[in-house]
């Protein structure tokens, strides 16, 4: 009987390919059929790549037909963040600055998804230099939530987590600086994960903030997360990438061993669950999590995060600060765009950001530049860096007493494109995952249901100590299995309107 | 203090960002409304509290072998290919100093 690969896990995708049931060129034309079938809609890719996609199906069928052992993601289709770099393809960060730049060389998470196995499917959409909460800044398009197409993705990694939502792709990848892949799986109804800073190698990946930025996948079951998760840290540490750490690839097994929890203990945020701006229907979600959590076993216990409330503040110094430093390379000389018609040098450099940057892409620039001005530096810069040593104490504390604390992964629902124009505003979309950042540790959303005010995907965060990632993985099982529709299938799936819509694999 | 549209055009040359028409407007109205949202920090410039500057606190200067790398070296033409104004095996650029041959 003919069904959508969209009804496929990664992980039924890679055994299915491994016992001959389908080859990887099949998968890939469903995959690629599917996206014709829902981009319009939904608008998730800056770039469609089905030649790379080919290509690199046809490998994994001919290893198969030489009997060569496959890797563990073999054939299954993937999204890559407009921020990563693969021979190939673009890598616009969805700006106007780069709308022509090829990429040199292929960013270490990608290649290694790709020696994992994966199918590069095309360049996912973002907020431009992955500055916003809503992927409405992309200087192309926006994205539209595939659990309503009125509404935002999330972002900045919003292509990522519709890619995956509206049922193009089992896995893609994302980068999160201040909630960036977080946000977006919550409002998507996908699971996200941000692994300790370090975990995962950024060579390759235009930088933002490079004391916060962190590479991570998207999937809609966590033990497809967790197969992603072993694919980027195995191989050990990236000697390209200088803050990069050892890892050791147990997430599949930490998916796998999700079942009694007596023993752990869970921390609550008191102030977070009865925080201003945070809706019912989210508290209501995070409470099913902990109820999931407390049936597995776990005991519930109440922890304080007395500092965390300076995490926005500081998070827009430090931000800023860090893009304004990365970004100073945008000068139209190397690669990006260039004014034609200046005299002179300096002329050129403005009128070049002037034009290929959008208008958030330059308050960040703006606020980075002032924060890091004579007389304004000393002020707030280290005050800054002081309230994350702050910050991180407050989670060296928790961690003392439990193994991990549970939170909402955002304020609110998905909300509507436009819905909030004030960009300091839309800055509170992270007020629950930037202190991660902050402080580096890693962290989880992972879908709860539907609410029931809005009828849109909820969802729960979960934090873990730092390099304590694949507790995140065994904790979000547990709900999963709780709150899922069926043993090893995910909470939400794909979003209804999407679902089987073409992409059907014989 | 508020910043000015002075002060904003002074940050801006420093950012060589051009802001042009109602642009420097915007900006000063969002340079105030974000440097307002930062105040809480400025209660964390406590004498006693050492900065942390990287969320891995111990890690310190990594060094790798001083020995060419030839898999990371960008061929010539791959390095020039992103290039808007390339001649030869350079990039191009307008006078530096002042008004010269573009």
């Amino acid at each position: 009987m003919a069904r959508s690969f969209d009804e496929l896990t990664a992980q039924e995708i890679a055994a299915g390919i491994a016992a001959g049931t389908f080859s990887a060129a099949e998968v890939t034309a469903a995959a690629l059929d599917a996206i014709a079938a829902r981009e319009t809609e939904v608008q998730a890719f800056l770039q469609v790549t089905p030649e790379l996609a080919q290509e690199a199906a046809a490998r994994i069928d001919a290893a198969r037909a030489a009997g060569e052992a496959l890797p563990p993601l073999a054939g299954v289709p993937l999204a890559v963040k407009d921020n990563m770099n693969l021979v190939g393809t673009r890598t616009t960060c969805a700006s106007r600055m780069l709308e022509t730049y090829e990429s040199p060389y292929t960013a270490t998470c990608v290649a290694r998804m790709l020696a994992a196995g994966c199918i590069p499917v095309g360049k996912a959409n973002m907020d431009e230099f992955a500055f916003g909460s809503s992927t409405d800044s992309s200087a192309f398009h926006p994205t539209n939530n595939p659990w309503d197409t009125a509404r935002v993705p999330g972002g900045s990694s919003g292509g990522s987590a519709a890619a995956v939502a509206a049922g193009m792709v089992p896995l893609s990848l994302g980068s999160d600086t201040g909630g960036s892949i977080r946000q977006p799986a919550a409002l998507c109804g996908v699971v996200g994960m941000k692994p300790t800073y370090g975990a995962v190698s950024r060579y390759g990946v235009v930088a933002f903030g490079s004391s916060l930025d962190q590479v991570g996948p998207f999937g809609r079951t966590v033990a497809d997360v967790a197969l992603a998760m072993d694919a980027l840290v195995s191989g050990g540490r990236d000697p390209y990438d200088s803050t990069a750490q050892d890892v050791v690839p147990g997430f599949a097994a930490a998916a796998a061993s999700a079942e009694d929890l007596a023993g752990t203990r869970i921390g609550l945020v008191p102030a977070f669950m009865e925080a201003e701006g945070l809706t019912a229907e989210v508290r209501t979600g995070v409470e099913r999590a902990a109820s999931a959590l407390e049936a597995a076993g776990a005991e519930l216990v109440e922890v304080d995060l007395p500092h965390v409330d300076a995490a926005i503040a500081a998070y827009y110094v430090i931000g800023p600060a860090e893009a304004f430093s990365n970004l100073a390379r945008f000068d139209g000389i190397r690669y990006g765009y260039q004014e034609p018609g200046c005299t002179n040098l300096a002329d050129q450099s403005a009128r070049s950001r002037a034009h290929g940057f959008g208008a958030e892409a330059k308050r960040r620039q703006m606020l980075g530049a002032y924060l890091l001005s004579s007389g304004v530096y000393d002020q707030y810069y280290y005050a800054a860096q002081k309230a994350r040593t702050l910050i991180t104490e407050d989670y060296s504390a928790a961690f003392a007493r439990v193994d991990a604390i549970l939170m909402p992964a955002t304020p609110h629902a998905a909300f509507r494109h436009g819905e909030i124009s004030d960009p300091t505003q839309m800055y509170l979309s992270d007020m629950y995952t930037i202190s991660l950042n902050i402080a580096g540790n890693g962290g989880i959303s992972v879908p709860v249901g539907l609410g029931a005010d809005s009828g849109l995907p909820m969802a729960a965060q979960l934090v873990a100590p730092a390099f304590a990632d694949e507790r995140l993985i065994t904790y979000a099982a547990v709900i999963e299995r709780a709150l899922g529709r069926a043993a090893g299938g995910s909470v939400l799936g794909v979003a209804p309107a999407f679902a089987g819509k073409g992409g059907e694999l014989r | 203090m508020a910043l000015t549209n002075d002060d904003v055009l002074g940050i801006a040359d420093y950012a060589r960002i051009a802001l042009e028409g109602d642009e420097l407007a915007q900006m000063t109205a969002y340079m105030n409304d974000a440097v307002a949202m930062l105040e809480p920090v400025l209660a964390y410039n406590l004498p006693d509290v050492e900065p942390t500057f990287h969320p891995i606190g111990d890690l310190s200067n990594v060094m790798r072998v001083d020995a060419v790398a030839p898999e990371r070296d960008l061929a010539r033409e791959t390095a020039l290919a992103n290039a808007a104004s390339a001649k030869g095996d350079s990039f191009r650029v307008p006078s530096i100093l002042g008004e010269g041959e573009a």
